[in-house]
Formats: structure tokens, sequence, C-alpha cells
């Protein structure tokens, strides 16, 4: 009786008792919730729980106002499993001898916004130099802030920079008490009350110029529940291709709203950008070169101290499987390194 | 304490080399009590991270730590740090202890002002300095007045009350003596109450600087682009907790070592005063 007991157990064991995502974001509203991708999409809209309800298996999804750089503090616990994070972070967390996995794409091609005070003279990059900054330190926004930096013959010397997270530089523009911030769409809102003005966006710059994030496992837990983790993947895939339908695009800004980003300031993220662009998952030659050339500048910047590869970082035996399942062959462009759609 | 065994127990002659030699351990064990906690911290620390007790990225292991220490110091990046650090934390500590003894001295000297003032000053001091830190972010900005006003804060908070204390507990012998020699108001402030206090406000000077040194990091912390707390913050952010432990490190030895050089100061202090 005993060892049908154990053979019991063992059988179950391929299902963990709960499923902990980080997400680096904070999130807002009640309960609270999150805007911006696929991953996003698929915690609103409870697709993680109901493909892993069958087993009994709970979801907690975690934020984290301290976005990348506190995810990877709770990754190094072990207090989260799978995690939605951005490139730098990942990186720092990579180098410092973290084990994951990445698994899907989750926000990509996103862009950095250079925000003043209404009444500044600051007209762009170039003004900045001598200029109090205020960079969210640690997470995907820094590097792109970096490189744009880089492009206008400055580094983060020639500025004196502030380290905030958004709420704070929201606040620390709003009361004058920094000259500009690089921030994300959440500076819309703030140009909209006429507290800040947008005067560059890193995305005119080229696709060199904007940050990516993905879905995350460590390694641990995926050798141990491989199952789950495609479950996982294949639910935030499903969300992915929601979020990609143009047909679905007010109805994906309204869902996003409820995380305290309003619609508009979606719209106004993604103007000019087909949903398809953004919210695919794929992990085809452009994503993996960017994050090595996203680990190759950490080192040159002295972010980390050791080179970093992606070789055997990305794992996309999941995300193939998801979208063979799905029958989402062919349904998002795979890119080349320099982002040009491969046919 | 053998001596005194001995005059009781003459037959303790014999007993005599053992006494010693306890009374020798009796002291060794007094003096290295103080260490005993120290070292176990850091026993634990050297083990902890050789056997993965504590993973890596969040317990660095020592080695690296002081490797981190001196890349810093050979990069010369320590000295704008500390610069930095100790300049914002010598003028706001200065500003506070002087608007400190001269709150203090005038609630000292007068009953009525002190009937009117000390209620709301008390008030006022309930509230921890940090809870001053995001209406004042917004008042004055992020810049080096902020600092400022923080640390002064919280080294005035001491100093007043110590002074005040300081100069109530004039020993009623001396203000009697003052009268004797039929001394003026201000005579008899400068010549016996103010040397009086001076033990007191010294103490209250030491308190002053532990407190404006820890607010000066957390500030740092919050809104900097240089110092200690900036690299403690910088460290965090980019996942370097060894960058992080190392500037808590040297801000612990520098709070130690003003802390221990106050400490001194105020002894003379008190030797001069007391004659």
């Amino acid at each position: 009786m005993l060892l049908g007991a154990a053979l019991f157990c063992a059988a179950h064991a391929a299902e963990p008792d709960v499923v902990r995502i980080g997400v680096a974001q904070q999130g807002m509203g009640d309960p609270p919730t999150f805007g911006g991708s696929p991953a996003a999409t698929a915690q609103s809209q409870h697709r993680v729980e109901d493909a892993l309800k069958p087993e009994h298996v709970k979801v907690e999804w975690i934020f984290f106002k301290g976005a990348g750089p506190a995810v990877n503090e709770a990754l190094a616990n072990k207090q989260i499993d799978f995690a939605y994070q951005g490139d730098l972070p990942s990186v720092l967390g990579r180098a410092n001898g973290l084990k994951t996995h990445l698994l899907l794409a989750s926000n990509v091609r996103a862009g950095v916004y250079l925000a003043v005070p209404p009444d500044s003279d600051i007209k762009g990059i170039k003004d900045l130099k001598g200029k109090r900054v205020g960079i969210f330190r640690g997470t995907n926004l820094q590097l792109v802030a970096d490189n744009v930096l880089k492009e206008n013959g400055l580094t983060e010397r020639d500025l004196r920079v502030i380290n905030l997270d958004t709420a704070a530089a929201q606040a620390a523009l709003a009361s004058k008490g920094v000259d500009a911030v690089f921030l994300d769409y959440s500076l819309f809102k703030l140009q909209r009350q006429g507290l800040a003005k947008i005067v560059y966006a890193s995305r005119d710059g080229g696709l060199q110029l904007t940050r990516q994030a993905h879905l995350l496992v460590l390694d641990d837990f995926e050798r141990a529940h491989p199952d789950t983790v495609q479950k996982v993947v294949t639910s935030v895939v499903q969300a992915a291709q929601w979020s990609s339908d143009e047909a679905n695009r007010s109805a994906l800004f309204a869902l996003w709203a409820k995380g305290g980003v309003p619609a508009q300031s979606w719209q106004d993220e993604y103007a000019n950008q087909p949903l398809k662009d953004r919210n695919s998952p794929l992990i085809d030659p452009f994503l993996v070169a960017r994050y090595q050339a996203v680990a190759d500048d950490a080192l040159r910047l002295n972010l980390i101290r050791q080179p970093v590869s992606v070789d055997g970082w990305f794992e996309p035996k999941y995300l193939n499987e998801a979208i063979r399942t799905l029958k989402l062959d062919g349904y998002w462009p795979r890119r080349d390194a320099s982002g040009k759609a491969l046919t | 304490m053998a001596n005194a065994l001995s005059r009781v127990l003459p037959s303790a002659g014999r007993a005599r080399p053992r006494h010693t030699g306890i009374n020798t351990l009796h002291a060794f064990g007094w003096t290295a009590l103080p260490w005993l906690v120290p070292v176990v911290c850091a026993l634990l620390w050297v083990f902890g991270s050789r056997y993965g007790w504590i993973s890596a990225q969040v317990l660095p292991p020592p080695a690296l730590v002081f490797d981190t220490l001196g890349a810093l110091v050979r990069s010369g990046e320590i000295w704008t740090h500390l610069a930095a650090s100790l300049s914002r934390a010598a003028v706001g500590f200065c500003g506070g202890v002087a608007l400190g003894v001269v709150l203090g001295a005038l609630l000292g000297l007068s009953p009525s002002l002190e009937a009117y003032v000390l209620p709301s000053f008390n008030a006022i001091v309930q509230v921890p300095v940090l809870g001053w830190l995001p209406f004042l972010m917004i008042v004055v900005g992020i810049g080096e007045p902020l600092k400022y006003l923080l640390i002064g804060h919280a080294a005035l908070v001491p100093v007043t009350l110590s002074t005040l204390q300081g100069f109530r507990s004039t020993p009623p012998a001396l203000r009697e003596v003052a009268s004797v020699y039929r001394y003026s108001r201000w005579q008899s402030i400068v010549h016996v109450t103010l040397p009086a206090a001076i033990p007191m406000i010294g103490t209250g000077v030491r308190l002053a600087f532990t407190k404006a040194w820890l607010t000066l990091v957390v500030v740092e912390l919050v809104a900097s682009s240089e110092g200690l707390g900036y690299l403690i913050v910088y460290g965090r952010q980019l996942f370097q907790l060894d960058l992080v432990l190392a500037a808590v490190l040297i801000v612990g030895a520098i709070g130690y070592v003003a802390d221990r050089s106050l400490n001194a100061l105020e002894r003379k202090l008190d030797r001069t005063g007391a004659r």
C-alpha cells in the first residue's frame, strides 16, 4: 500500500502546488493588474489560471515596484518560478549567476521617451549635458537611454543621473525636481495633464534603440515541471495572439487600462505600429541579436564584470510546441538580426 | 581578589597560582567578549557563502566584497563619493548642532519660552526624519538643500534636548556660589551654567552625529547622483550586491570611527568639566 501511495505521489510530482510569476512592474488597481504585453493580457484574462486549473495548481502573480532589479533578487531567493522581465535586468541576473531560460518574447520593439517640464528649454538629447536626469537604473530603459546618449556623443558621466522608479520619476518631473527623465508610456498621461513635454522618442532612431522583454523560467523549476512550463507558455502565446489581432485593438487598450495606464496612453504608445509588431512572442534572429547586443553593451558600460553569451539561454521548444498546437505557424513574421521581416 | 582570599584563608597559599590563572582567564574573557559577536558574524558570512547557505547573488563572498572595495579605491571613484557624503554630513551636522545649541540654551534659560515651544517641538520630533522626506522633496526639490535640511533636522533634535537638560541641571551648589559672588545673569550663564552643561551637550552632539550619518545615507538612497548611499542604490539596481556591501562597510567604518572619536572628546570634556 505504501508503494502504491509512493507511486501515486510520484505521478503527481510533475505538478507543483503553486506557480509564482514575478512581474517587473508595479501592479495597479484592485486586484492588481498591469498592461503593455502578452503577459499582461494573459494575467488580466486569467489564461494561465484557466490552463492550470484542471490540475488544481494555483497561480500567483507577484508585482515588483522595483521592476527588473527587484525581480532578480526574488529569482536569486527562489521566491518566484517565472518572471516577466526586460532584457537588461535579465542579462545582469545571468552575469551574476542566475540560471534561467528565456521562453518567449513579451513586448518587443518598445521605445523610451525623454520628457522635460513644459517650460524647459531642453529640445533634444544634446541639451542634456550637465543636467539632472532621472533614469530607472538596471531596467531595460537604462540601456536604451545609454545608447541614445552615445549616439549623441554623451555618456552618463556628462549628466547628473538620479535613479528614479516610474512613480518617483513622474513626481520629480511634475515638481520640476529634475530637468528631464527617460521613461516609458506612463509619460503620455503626464503630457496630457500639461505636467511634462515629450521631446524625443527612441523608436524614431531605429530598432537598435528599442528594448525587449520576455518570460523566463528558473532552470530548477523547468527541470522539475516541464509540463507546467508548457501549459504556461501555451496560455501566454494564446494571449499574444489575442493581443496581435487588430480587431481587438480597442478592447486590448481597454483591458490594459485596468492596470492604471489609460487607454489613450496606449493608443499614443501604439500609434502607427501594428499590434503584431509589438506582441509577437517569437524567438527569432532579431531577438537573439538584440539580447547579445544588450549583453555586449552592458559589458562595455561596465554594468557587468564579465561577458555574457546568449548561447543556450533561449529555450524555444515550448514556444514552438505552443505555436504548433495553436496552429499559429506564420502568424507572426520572423525577423532577421537587423529587424527586417524574413519571407 | 586572590589577595583577599588568602587573607581570609591562610591555607589558600597553595591555591594561589590557580586563582591567578583563573583571574587571567577572566580578564582575557572580558576583553574578548565584545569581539564574540563580530567574529561569529564574520565566520557565518565566510561559511555561509562557501557552503551556499544563502545564494551568492544575495550574500556575496567576503573575498569579492573586499576585491570590489579595492577596485573602488584603486579607480579613485571612492573619493568622489566619500567627499560628497562627508561634505553633506558636515554642513548638515554643523548647522543642526549650532541651531540645536542655541535653541536648547534659549529653552533652558527661559521657562516661559520652554512652556510655549517645547510641547510643539516634542510633537514635531515624533515624526521620523524620513517621514518628512516626501513633503520636503516637493517643497525644496531633490538637490542639496533637501539633504542639508534632513541631516540638520536629525542633528538638531538630540542636541536641543541635551542642551536643554544641561542648562537645567546646573548643580545648586555652583548656583549658590554664583549668587554669593553677585554674578550678573550674563556672568552666571557664561561662567557657571554653560561650563556645567558642556558634558551633556557633548553627549547630545555624539548622538546627533550617529543620527545625522544614518539620515545622510538614507536620503542619498532616495535622491542623489553621488555619495555612499548612491553607491548602495547603484549596486542594488545593477544586481551587484558586493558593491552594496562594500559601500555598507565604508558607511559603518566611518560611523564607528566618528563615534569613537566623539566619545573620546566627550570624555575629555567630562574630565575638564568635573575638575
